[in-house]
């Protein structure tokens, strides 16, 4: 229906306007004016079954539910009559009636949308006495418990999970008054424990548990934070109980989110009180870390420097920067190396990761930067999505494609595991690993000899010719070799993208992921201009809270410095490294190779969080600040600077990392004359401009299709590595709570290629790559193709990185292995 | 009169696509693929025939409807879920007569221009299933059905779906759910079936009976059909009629006859001689009737106006003998069983009235308690989400009036 019709109708004698399409109940929330409501949710289509939202209308006998009426123009509604506070009455006296009442021990309780609206509505007394509901809590399922006597039945977890989670783990089962919410056959709840659900019960039946009997909410203080996980910048509202952080949640309409959280940033925040954390200075004498005072370690660490620089100049020494630390800290450790220590040797692990897009959309449109747009998926008619598991990587931001394809947009996935965007989607074309380059190049052949571009549009684009020249091998035929789809399926596809409409592809470019290169996000960038359509037609997403705040910090080489692949895998590249919130030994590619690099340093200083592999051999191990600890900025995806604030307390003697640059580099006599947080936001202001791309220069860059390494006899399966969606990087192991969901690394296996080499669910499986091998276990699914594994990184311990290597242009750095049962 | 949805019934054959031909049937499918689907639907509208689910909906409006919608692909759904307590008039037509059926609605699909049907019955009538079955197998095998039905290039392919057991599936947006896979609850209407039903495309639905009618309609054309019973609502009519009669069963007469004329005329008076004390005229939703007011013209139009409804036309009986109190208690205990659980004051108040109606039934009421059950029912009344509910409540509303005598004695 056409949104942009207005019509008038009247509500409590009050004229207003609404937009045609809308409910009774929304034109009234715009127009302010409260309508009691308990199984309505905005992100979800009406349902009106608790009948609590009844309204009057004038010419009508019966009553009409506002969540589910239409307004219409000229349409005469009464909100509050006496008939309807009967009605209501009966509805709350219904509901009342079975319900356990066990408000002193529900911890939903003071926040109860049942509780306020007995108040306000309610009897005061009920006529009916009946046997109380007790069936017994469910909380044998990590981090969601279930309550079914508090349920009142609105329906609303069933439906943010199904309709806007896309997950579907939970349905009403029964029916009549023996409806209960509850998964398949009332087994244990095994989904991917978002909470949405929980946030979205108006009463106490579901919870999380790790809030469990914590608190009464008129004891807590709720601060809004930004989520310290991915590059959507949820806005995430932290409750505190005696300076602790117990709780987090969505809150309807807040953050660029407007609510919503994945697990990580409701349940995640919690890795700030792991036992891991560093809590002193510490230097490494005899070959053990020893504590030593603040003092002692940063005399060390300015002596040590100057030793190194003295001896070999600033050059050999290099830096590597974090995506979760925030814009102060990433700009104060570039200060500090390119002002004191005097080098540019400063990267970060966004090189194999974010740095690909941004050197792929350099190329394409002449841009340092291209943010997001949080709506692109929502104006779009159709979506492309190649090799990307968005609802993983961005988590909320890939909601919106759900909520597109939902509203009617064709959503069409290529990948060759079954994300859940696939199972989301119009179509999912299970292609083979790492073939997405040559699809996309394929289907800018078809595009081109089919005369579908935009011929006005591409004549002023430079290199037409050699795009052209460069598609001439990716005929139909030898795409559909490559990606293992058929020619009228690579054909249709790309004539369907082609019909007129607004079109979307969206990639990610993370760190862990191996079935993409520069080379793919170039190739989707050339059939975006071949089309003629806009830069933000192509959407590729910073992975981190603050990737491209660090980005834009200057955290990369500026002037000819080292990047972290000569720093890392260049032994003796540098002399002396600065690690600040990283822990490439797990993150980067080929660990083998990093750990030995980082063993032949002279000296290794590591500042952060926790103590963790790089850190135990490093020889100044600094203890900074978490999250939460110390207030700062971060850059999302979408090029927004948000602030978040300093909540709790700082673990033992840590410090915020800027300032402990401030305070190094005043040991090593340098003022970088910036005291505090006010002048380094001042210093930054003009050097980060954020979001909107400024003059762009397209032109084509032919993206060919290199695999690295291919299968063999010897290694005759393709391992895919990414993220999952229950963690990030190796922060979130960290977070008990995650940890209670998916606490070990696992290699996904096709039941067919299983049962060949006698594998067994959750046996151990030994994996080998010329690289190395590592014991995995073993997780029977048909989410992976037969010939395909697949393994998440986040797991140290598991060392999944032992077996892959690192590709910084466009080739693609798919993995061989062989797999057996171990 | 002559029977047409019955016709052939006793035939022990009756099933058999060759015997169904031999009595004249798939003619009217003939002569269908010769018109233009919209002159069928102006038809249809022209012949006056209403709904037989139960609602009386002129069909023809119904079509028109869906024809008006420019969305395909369009889907044909047939209601064959018969639920309603004392309705079993459908099953004669499923069981004796598939081919009917099926014929009706190939010239259904025809006339909107819908390529696929679905026959939607009820859990409790598997030989029903496995006969439709072999029915659609033979029209496949005749050319009746599949891409080129009867060599005109017209598509239409019928499929049989077994629900679960709900009565709520009968409702048609819960029909929808369910066989879509989902769960058997209605849906929010607008948007309408026609509008957007099936997988959210435009979506016929009709009752078994409605569309028996649809071969004769064609058969005998529009201004000949709408001759035969009321005037404002023609057509022959399924009577199904049970409880405390000589001879209880399925009848087929026209619209518009009374009730006195179904008990006495046809199904032969009173079991016993009995005297009559009330009848439910149309299934258990609708309003119960005293021995006095049976001289009312059955059909859509005239029964509102005597106090109850046609409903499905499931006529129950009940003499002198019964308990009409148990009678309620037992109707509210079924509608408390079937409440989907959607709506509060139906998955919550239905079982309260059951709770009050055990009580007085039991002989442990109060005199308080029949107010409080009209109270609770007025309350569900108007507020349910669909009309399970509200006809709970009116069914409750109107034992109470009419027998309230009944219930205040067995107050002590
Ligand atoms: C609770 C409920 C149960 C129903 N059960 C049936 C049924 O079993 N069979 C049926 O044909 N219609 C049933 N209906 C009516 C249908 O919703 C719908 O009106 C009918 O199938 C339309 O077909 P018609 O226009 O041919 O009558 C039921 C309605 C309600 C509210
Ligand atoms: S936690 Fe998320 S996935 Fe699990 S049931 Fe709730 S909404 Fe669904
Ligand atoms: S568990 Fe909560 S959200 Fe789900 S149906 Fe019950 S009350 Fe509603
Ligand atoms: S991890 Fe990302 S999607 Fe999840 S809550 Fe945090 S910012 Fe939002
Ligand atoms: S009235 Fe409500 S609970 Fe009852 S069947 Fe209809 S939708 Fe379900
Ligand atoms: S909010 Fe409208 S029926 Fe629940």
């Amino acid at each position: 229906m056409p949104k942009d019709i207005i019509i008038e109708l009247t509500i409590n004698g009050k004229n207003i306007k609404a937009e045609q399409g809308m409910t009774i109940l929304q034109a009234a929330q715009k127009n302010g004016i409260y309508i009691p409501n308990m199984c309505y949710d905005r992100r979800l289509k009406p349902y009106g079954g608790c009948r609590l939202c009844v309204v009057e209308l004038e010419g009508q006998k019966r009553l009409f539910a506002a969540c589910s009426t239409p307004a219409e123009d000229g349409m005469i509604v009464h909100t509050e009559t006496p008939k309807l506070a009967k009605a209501r009455k009966t509805v709350l006296e219904l509901l009342l009636v079975h319900h356990p009442l066990d408000c002193p021990i529900c911890d939903k309780a003071g926040e109860c949308d049942l509780q306020d609206l007995a108040f306000k509505y309610g009897p005061s007394q009920s006529r009916f006495t009946a046997e109380r509901k007790h069936d017994p809590e469910r909380v044998d399922a990590p981090i969601v418990e279930r309550n079914p006597n508090r349920c009142i039945l609105c329906g609303k977890c069933v439906r943010v999970c199904a309709e806007h989670q896309g997950v579907g783990a939970i349905n009403l089962i029964g029916r009549g008054f023996k409806t209960k919410v509850s998964p398949a056959f009332e087994e244990t709840l095994n989904c991917e424990f978002c909470g949405q659900c929980i946030d979205a019960c108006p009463v106490g039946a579901l919870g999380a548990k790790p809030y469990r009997f914590r608190s009464r909410v008129w004891y807590m203080d709720e601060y809004e934070a930004i989520c310290p996980y991915c590059g959507c910048g949820c806005t995430t509202n932290l409750s505190l109980r005696e300076g602790r952080i117990i709780r987090a949640r969505g809150k309807d309409g807040i953050g660029i989110n407007e609510g919503n959280l994945c697990g990580k940033g409701r349940f995640g925040f919690d890795y700030i009180y792991s036992e891991n954390r560093i809590t002193t200075p510490m230097i490494k004498k005899d070959g053990k870390l020893v504590p030593v005072s603040w003092e002692e370690a940063l005399q060390y660490v300015a002596k040590r420097l100057e030793d190194i620089k003295g001896k070999y100049g600033p050059s050999a020494i290099g830096a590597i920067g974090s995506q979760r630390c925030t814009i102060e800290d990433n700009y104060m450790l570039q200060k500090f190396m390119r002002e004191v220590v005097g080098t540019d040797n400063i990267d970060s692990v966004a090189r194999f990761g974010y740095a690909k897009a941004q050197k792929a959309l350099e190329k394409a449109y002449d841009v340092d930067f291209m943010p997001i747009k949080w709506k692109a998926p929502l104006n779009a008619d159709f979506m492309l999505v190649v090799e990307s598991d968005i609802t993983s990587t961005l988590p909320v931001w890939g909601l919106n494609f759900i909520k597109a394809k939902n509203d009617g947009a064709t959503l069409v996935v290529a990948d060759v595991k079954e994300t859940k965007l696939a199972r989301n989607s119009t179509q999912w074309l299970r292609i083979k690993p790492g073939s997405g380059t040559a699809l996309l190049n394929g289907m800018m052949k078809v595009i081109i000899d089919g005369g579908l571009y935009d011929k006005d549009k591409t004549s002023a684009v430079p290199n037409f010719d050699a795009l052209t020249a460069g598609l001439k091998e990716f005929t139909p035929q030898a795409v559909s070799n490559i990606t293992g789809i058929s020619e009228d399926a690579i054909i249709s596809l790309a004539r369907s993208y082609a019909y007129p409409g607004k079109r979307l592809i969206a990639l990610t470019s993370n760190i862990s992921e191996n079935t993409k290169s520069m080379n793919t996000i170039l190739a989707a960038a050339n059939l975006a201009i071949l089309m003629g359509d806009d830069p933000d037609t192509v959407q590729v997403p910073a992975e981190f809270s603050n990737t491209a705040g660090m980005w834009m910090s200057g955290v990369r080489p500026l002037s000819g410095g080292k990047d972290v692949y000569d720093m890392l895998y260049e032994p003796g590249a540098v002399k002396a490294l600065y690690i600040m919130g990283e822990n490439p030994i797990v993150t980067f590619q080929d660990a083998a190779r990093v750990e030995k690099t980082l063993k032949g340093l002279e000296l290794l200083i590591v500042q952060d969080i926790f103590l963790k592999e790089a850190a135990r051999i490093a020889d100044v191990v600094l203890p900074a600040c978490s999250w939460a600890e110390k207030e700062g900025t971060f850059m999302s995806a979408t090029g927004n600077i948000q602030k978040t604030p300093k909540l709790v307390a700082e673990t033992g003697q840590s410090v915020p990392d800027w300032k402990i640059f401030r305070n190094l580099a005043r040991v090593m006599n340098k003022d970088l004359g910036l005291k505090d947080i006010t002048a380094i936001r001042a210093a930054i202001a003009d050097m980060i401009v954020s979001g909107e791309t400024k003059d762009i220069r397209r032109s084509f860059n032919p993206a060919s299709y290199e695999v690295m390494e291919t299968v063999s006899e010897e290694y005759p399966m393709f391992l895919v590595t990414s993220n999952i969606l229950q963690h990030s990087g190796a922060l979130s192991v960290l977070s008990k709570n995650l940890d209670s969901v998916v606490s070990d690394a696992y290699l996904q296996v096709n039941t067919k290629d299983a049962k060949k080499h006698g594998i067994h669910d959750d046996a151990f499986v030994r994996v080998k790559s010329k690289r190395g091998e590592v014991y995995l276990k073993a997780m029977l699914s048909d989410e992976v193709p037969e010939g395909t594994v697949f393994a998440p990184l986040h797991f140290a311990h598991a060392k999944v990185n032992a077996l892959t290597y690192p590709s910084l242009n466009g080739g693609l750095p798919l993995v061989a292995v062989s797999i057996e049962a171990a | 009169m002559e029977k047409f949805l019955l016709r052939n019934i006793e035939n022990p054959n009756s099933t058999d696509i060759n015997e169904y031909i031999k009595a004249g049937g798939y003619k009217a499918l003939l002569k269908a693929v010769e018109m233009k689907p919209a002159d069928i639907v102006s038809e249809v509208r022209k012949s006056g025939l209403r709904g037989r689910g139960g609602a009386g909906f002129p069909t023809g409006m119904k079509w028109a409807f869906a024809s008006a919608d420019p969305k395909k692909p369009r889907y044909m759904l047939c209601n064959a879920d018969e639920g309603e307590p004392g309705t079993f008039k459908d099953r004669p037509i499923l069981e004796k007569n598939p081919h009917l059926l099926i014929e009706g609605m190939i010239i259904s699909g025809y006339a909107l221009e819908a390529e696929y049907g679905y026959i939607y019955i009820r859990g409790e009538y598997p030989a029903a299933k496995d006969i439709l079955d072999a029915a659609i197998k033979q029209a496949h095998e005749k050319g009746y059905l599949g891409d080129n039905v009867s060599g005109k290039g017209v598509r239409f392919h019928l499929y049989v779906h077994q629900g679960a057991g709900a009565y709520i599936c009968g409702e048609e947006t819960a029909l929808i759910e369910s066989l879509e896979g989902k769960r058997g609850q209605p849906r929010i209407k607008p948007p309408f079936p026609v509008n957007e039903g099936f997988l959210s495309k435009p979506t016929i639905i009709n009752n078994v009976e409605t569309l028996a009618n649809i071969p004769y309609i064609i058969e005998i054309g529009a201004d000949a059909y709408a001759e035969i019973g009321s005037p404002d609502c023609p057509g022959p009519k399924l009577y199904s009629v049970s409880g405390h009669v000589k001879r209880p069963g399925v009848y087929e007469l026209p619209m518009g006859i009374t009730l006195r004329e179904i008990i006495y005329d046809h199904c032969g008076g009173i079991r016993g001689d009995k005297k009559l004390k009330a009848v439910i005229p149309g299934g258990i939703s609708t309003p119960i009737l005293p021995a006095d007011a049976i001289d009312c013209p059955m059909d859509f139009v005239n029964m509102p106006k005597h106090g109850s409804m046609l409903g499905s036309g499931a006529v129950m009986v009940f003499d002198e003998t019964v308990d009409l109190v148990k009678v309620c208690y037992r109707a509210i205990k079924f509608f408390e069983h079937e409440s989907c659980g959607k709506c509060t004051p139906c998955r919550e108040g239905v079982g309260w009235m059951r709770a009050i109606l055990e009580r007085i039934s039991g002989g442990s009421g109060t005199a308080e308690d029949i107010d409080l059950l009209i109270e609770v029912s007025n309350n569900i009344t108007g507020k349910t989400f669909c009309p399970l509910g509200d006809g709970a409540a009116m069914v409750v509303q109107n034992f109470v009036k009419n027998f309230r005598s009944e219930f205040e004695e067995k107050i002590h």
